[in-house]
């Protein structure tokens, strides 16, 4: 078989439409298998390992290796486009009254990449503020950081900040900006602490820091949505002069912890991942009102004001529910708020691709009332021009789409 | 017709395709890489009190809200620590000393016989069983709620000295809260009452957490949520301090519904009867001119502005609150019957109480003096 030949059957099987039925089936599957695993997996899980995956990946018992079982949401949805894309680009070529269809197609392929742009590319964080406070950087709602800041400097703080999903893989760390390599000894996905006893057998989690007086083990993975991973790790910071010594880093310690090497002085923090942005937001009052005599809820707004040092804006906002504040790339809606109604926390979304959706649906629509009206008009002109006594002849037999067969 | 084997195949363009996901999945990638910046220096939260506050007030609205407690005499409050949310000394004679901690921990932070374990572990005593559990576990009042101690004292390994612990658990909105005395067993056992008095001083309300929540984490959805589902867990508060109350014979309760604490309906001759409906709400709940207007407009009748409205009420006893009576006539919005109306609104430290009974007029007539009575023994959680 020449290259020719083997092409023109790769080719032939990425536009088939088997491979179409195929790939819709596999997503139904898909879907239905995720819904009733995210009883025990949780939402965020399934999503994660069913969905943003090319993969569904198993351990088999006794077994050390994961093994591939079902393709993922990625495979799947990109098997998809390129077949639609390759289907349209061999069957059809662009004339006047296959415009519409081309419409509709591109339609769909910018819907279906879009949406694979907003999970690539979007950001969902969370922004709590008390009254009076001020913050220029909103706070990832399940992700934790290892933030590692050197303070010596006393007009700013230089950060290096780790995501969990490299302390998770990752044994060690190595940045520029650090004079010290990080060596992950432990990582805790979810964890929980105690206090350790003086005289306890059990070791302490660490040489330095809280560590030596706490113990840290590891706790199953929620799945609740109304609950969170709080993880924990030890990790070891090792100089040029040899080990500055292990601590342990965890939301739950509350004290900063310290490193010194080379004359400066490194905090060490885990801490939700945060993402800052060139403004700052203020909540100038927060209010909850209720119906009179009642609990139910009436309205709950955040007066704001946004300060950005480099264009000196400075003004107030007001924000509430369905009627978020748009600025900087970001959009701030009114989420939640403290019990003592003297905070308020807004959700944060930035998302490049939003418009994606909006274009697509266009697209499709301008797509098919034009394949419609082609199809009509075509039909009235044979109609019009047909001889007296005589039916015109079908409207399909002028507008033969020049498709092979499938 | 047309013959479609005659045309011509057209490669699909792979390259574009592969070119535009590529570029998608890189302009994704990094995102999980360690990233390096410069921030500046975080100020704390102003400390300036709320306006309206006498001089020397402390401020009430800056920081997170705080754990509230009445610290005993002879303890000596310390820097919390890494975990704990507060930390207190306390010195014995001759040198004793014992600390007490309070540690939130998100989740169920392990079981009541695993935590036992543990601490029986730390006073050298070996662990028990599952069905001992219940015999070692004495019943206290936490932050008005009941919840188990559990005392252990034995000689610590190593030292030879023999320390007491006292350990109380609370588990409260997805935190489960440690109570912890530890130190000299004869100090310990002296401070007893002390600690257990601490323990019912305790206000969480105020304490920040939520579900299965590091402390100072702000709530994932909802500290309150914006939803129907908050004004749930809101009834659901008020049903947890759900007053207890002598029901008048000849009171039928009835399931409230979704916004009241409690409803009770009272027949009278043929079609005539009355209901008496109880709800609660947070503050002033919309104070007394919203809620005598509300009333109003439900039997037809005009808004009146805040001092004649105060002309209608008349004070009523009732125990550990400020509390108002108002009787009105009218017609029934939805009937258009002849009603008539009681109200009351007792306001108390950590909310506001409504009491309605509104039906027929004979009917009302009849039960306004069990309905006062009703309203005024009315004991509310906390008070005694």
């Amino acid at each position: 078989m020449d290259r020719r030949q083997i092409m023109d059957r790769l080719i032939g099987g990425l536009t088939s439409l088997r491979l179409t039925a195929v790939c819709l089936i596999l997503a139904f599957v898909l879907v239905f298998w995720g819904t009733l695993a995210q009883v025990d997996l949780g939402l965020y899980k399934v999503q994660n390992e069913f969905f943003r995956s090319f993969f569904i990946w198993w351990t088999p018992p006794h077994w050390g290796i994961k093994v591939p079982v079902f393709p993922g949401g990625y495979l799947v949805g990109g098997v998809l486009v390129i077949n639609l894309i390759s289907s349209h680009f061999k069957r059809f070529t662009l004339t006047a009254d296959k415009a519409g269809i081309w419409l509709v197609h591109f339609g769909l392929i910018l819907l279906l990449f879009g949406q694979f742009l907003t999970d690539r590319l979007s950001r969902e964080s969370t922004l709590h503020l008390r009254e009076g406070e001020s913050r220029n950087y909103s706070e990832s709602d399940r992700e934790a950081e290892l933030a590692i800041i050197d303070r010596t400097d006393p007009r700013a703080d230089s950060v290096v900040a780790v995501p969990q999903r490299v302390l998770m893989r990752q044994r060690e760390i190595r940045q520029w900006a650090l004079p010290f390599v990080v060596k992950v000894r432990a990582f805790y996905a979810n964890s929980k602490v105690a206090e350790r006893a003086p005289n306890a057998a059990e070791p302490p989690a660490a040489t330095q820091g809280a560590g030596r007086h706490i113990t840290v083990q590891a706790e199953p993975r929620v799945a609740e949505m109304e609950e969170r991973d709080v993880p924990s790790a030890v990790v070891e910071l090792v100089g040029p002069q040899g080990s500055l010594g292990s601590w342990l880093v965890s939301e739950y310690v509350n004290e900063p912890q310290e490193a010194v090497c080379n004359g400066r002085t490194y905090q060490l923090a885990m801490r939700l991942r945060r993402f800052y942005m060139p403004f700052s937001l203020q909540l100038v009052e927060f209010r909850h009102d209720v119906y009179p005599g009642t609990d139910i809820p009436r309205n709950f707004s955040s007066r704001v004001r946004v300060e950005r040092p480099d264009t000196g804006e400075k003004r107030e906002v007001l924000i509430y529910m369905n009627n978020p504040l748009r600025y900087g790339g970001e959009t701030f809606y009114q989420a939640s708020y403290d019990k003592d109604d003297h905070g308020t926390v807004l959700q944060v979304v930035r998302n490049p691709s939003w418009l994606t959706p909006y274009l697509a649906c266009l697209l499709v629509g301008a797509g098919l009332v034009w394949q419609f009206l082609t199809h009509l008009l075509g039909f009235t002109l044979k109609r019009k021009t047909a001889p007296a006594g005589r039916a015109p002849a079908p409207a399909s037999a002028g507008l033969a789409l020049k498709q092979t067969k499938v | 017709m047309v013959n479609c084997l005659s045309v011509e195949p057209r490669r699909p363009k792979l390259g574009w395709v592969g070119l535009l996901c590529l570029a998608a999945v890189l302009a994704g990638c990094g995102r999980n890489d360690a990233q390096v910046y410069r921030v500046a220096k975080e100020q704390p939260p102003a400390a300036s009190p709320a306006p309206g506050l006498p001089a020397g007030h402390p401020d009430i609205a800056s920081g997170q809200p705080k754990l509230q407690f009445k610290v005993p005499a002879g303890w000596q409050e310390v820097p919390p620590g890494e975990i704990r949310l507060a930390s207190f000394r306390v010195a014995g004679a001759g040198g004793k000393q014992a600390e007490v901690s309070v540690v939130p921990l998100p989740g169920p932070a392990g079981s009541d016989l695993d935590n036992v374990n543990r601490w029986r572990g730390q006073v050298g005593l070996l662990p028990v069983a599952a069905e001992e559990l219940s015999k070692l576990a004495q019943t206290v009042e936490i932050a008005r709620q009941e919840a188990p101690l559990y005392e252990q004292a034995g000689p610590v390994p190593g030292s030879g000295e023999t320390n007491r612990i006292l350990a109380a658990v609370l588990r409260r909105g997805g935190i489960a809260w440690f109570f912890k005395m530890t130190g000299d067993d004869a100090l310990v056992a002296q401070q007893k009452p002390e600690f257990l008095e601490f323990l019912k001083s305790l206000n969480l309300a105020a304490a920040a957490g939520s579900t299965n929540l590091p402390p100072s984490h702000p709530p994932i959805g909802g500290g309150g949520m914006m939803s129907t589902s908050g004004l749930m867990a809101s009834v659901a508060t008020a049903g947890e301090a759900k007053p207890s109350w002598q029901v008048p014979p000849g009171w039928e309760e009835v399931p409230g519904g979704q916004f009241l604490v409690a409803k009770f309906l009272i027949h009278g001759s043929g079609v005539e009867q009355a209901a008496v409906n109880v709800s609660s709400a947070r503050g002033e709940g919309g104070g007394l001119a919203g809620n005598v207007n509300r009333w109003r407009q439900q039997l037809g009748l005009a808004q009146l502005p805040q001092s004649e409205v105060e002309k209608l009420v008349t004070p009523l006893e009732v125990q550990g609150g400020k509390a108002i009576l108002v009787e009105m006539s009218g017609a029934g919005a939805g009937s258009g019957q002849k009603t008539r109306l009681v109200g009351a609104i007792i306001r108390q430290a950590n909310g506001t109480w409504f009491y309605k009974l509104m039906g027929s007029e004979p009917v009302v007539e009849r039960e306004k003096a069990a309905f006062t009575q009703f309203v005024k023994t009315a004991q509310y959680a906390g008070l005694k």
